[in-house]
């Protein structure tokens, strides 16, 4: 037999849908910020004169990039509260997990925007007096994080797919939401079609925005304007 | 109150832990099984820019690209058995959506890979007077691999990772194994901190194959 579609219950149920997505969208863009931050201090340690700032760097990164997502995150839903005394809270270990995650690889991403730039900008820098901080302020980055921002459009796109994460420790985010309404109105089709949709028609248009702003930077050369 | 750790209760369900690995390894191999196929058809059509297929496998690869492998595995859990009338098992399922989604990464590869031969191979294969399936099949694919197998292993690792998203759909993988394991003994964090270094072990040997594949293949076009 052939299957009836029918999605005329999202049409009633889509305010729930949106406040799933609202989860997300609030999920997504604290860990970005937190994650994007936690990359810059990391990325600085992978560069870092000190060897045991980059060791730290380094165990940092491959550590994480090397366990699944899933199981980092159901290790923080239980160990924060082991740790900080409060009680198991979905929406904190959601961030804190994917946070750490988003940094590792952005991390990655610092690291080779900063090895990008010729030695010869740090030669300069260290010429005029610079030390390594003022190096990496003044002269390295603000050249770096243009040659970057593709990276992290690819990543906050992957950072996107990993809050569906969340849903396995009950955290309302669009997937959650979704298994909820596909088990109460009993249609799974409908739903999961609806939110994969959702996702690629959101998702589709950045990803092409990253190719989009790759080219023309290379078009430009990098962003060699001097 | 600083908590006290006890692995020795959890190493004694070591065993039950690595089946749960062993099968996230099989699950990995089915899906990679099915994507080198699909992604190096799909490859060659974008490279060859084949008519009327190239638009197709575009919409193709972006779609999954873009797609998210959790909503795509219970796509495939829930709502693929409804749409084809038959019984899936969690295994087939999450091999169809993660092993399709893998296909698109590893198309985008081998156009990648295809693309970084220089034309002068092509031109001399044809000066020999080679078909064009023969010129792709002995002189163009043989060293486009060879430049692709490092990103390859990365792409493994990237779907290991993925196959641990099967225990929510309750195929007993590694997670799933890890969470039967916790309620039993009831020492979670012990237990997830010791999946997540089986889990370590295997990705970290796997990229640094990759590593060294790279290296090695760097020195052989030089």
């Amino acid at each position: 037999m052939a299957y009836e579609w029918d999605f005329a219950f999202l049409w009633v149920l889509w305010p729930h849908l949106l406040v799933g997505l609202a989860g997300t969208a609030k999920l997504w863009a604290v860990a970005l910020i937190c994650g994007l931050g936690i990359g810059l201090v990391v990325g600085i340690f992978r560069t870092a004169p000190s060897r045991i700032l980059r060791s730290i760097g380094t165990v940092y990164v491959e550590a994480i990039r090397n366990t699944p997502g899933l199981i980092q995150l159901i290790w923080f839903y239980y160990a924060i509260p082991m740790v900080t005394g409060w009680q198991a809270s979905a929406w904190l270990a959601a961030v804190v997990s994917l946070s750490i995650y988003t940094g590792a690889y952005s991390a990655e991403i610092y690291r080779a925007g900063i090895a990008s730039i010729e030695r010869g900008q740090w030669e300069a820098a260290r010429a005029i007096g610079f030390g390594f901080g003022a190096q990496m302020r003044y002269i390295v980055l603000p050249q770096a994080l243009m040659r970057m921002i593709p990276a992290f459009g690819n990543r906050a796109i992957e950072l996107a797919k990993a809050t569906t994460l969340a849903s396995t420790i009950a955290f309302g985010e669009l997937l959650y939401t979704a298994k909820v309404i596909a088990e109460d109105q009993m249609r799974p089709l409908e739903t999961y079609t609806a939110v994969t949709v959702i996702f690629t028609v959101i998702l589709l248009p950045v990803s092409y925005g990253c190719v989009w702003f790759e080219r023309r930077l290379a078009r430009r050369g990098g962003v060699h304007r001097d | 109150m600083p908590y006290d750790w006890n692995f020795s209760i959890v190493l004694q369900y070591m065993p039950q832990l690595l089946w749960g690995g062993l099968h996230t390894v099989l699950l990995s191999a089915a899906c990679i099984a099915l994507a080198v196929p699909i992604g190096v058809v799909l490859g060659v059509i974008r490279h060859q820019r084949v008519r009327f297929l190239a638009p197709i496998a575009v919409v193709y690869i972006d779609f999954f690209r873009t797609s998210v492998a959790l909503v795509l595995i219970c796509w495939c859990y829930y709502a693929l058995p409804i749409l084809l009338g038959v019984n899936l098992s969690t295994f087939t399922a999450v091999t169809i959506a993660i092993g399709l989604q893998a296909s698109a990464y590893l198309a985008e590869l081998v156009r990648a890979g295809l693309g970084s031969i220089s034309t002068g191979q092509w031109e001399a294969a044809r000066a020999l007077g080679m078909p064009g399936t023969m010129r792709l099949r002995y002189i163009i694919l043989p060293q486009a691999a060879r430049r692709m197998i490092p990103v390859f292993f990365l792409l493994v690792v990237e779907v290991v990772k993925t196959t641990t998203l099967a225990g929510i759909v309750t195929y007993p993988e590694i997670v799933y194994e890890a969470f039967r394991v916790s309620t039993e003994v009831y020492r979670p964090v012990e237990t997830f901190t010791i999946a997540g270094l089986i889990c370590f072990a295997f990705l970290f040997v796997t990229g640094r194959i990759a590593m060294r594949l790279e290296r090695r293949y760097a020195a052989v076009e030089r």
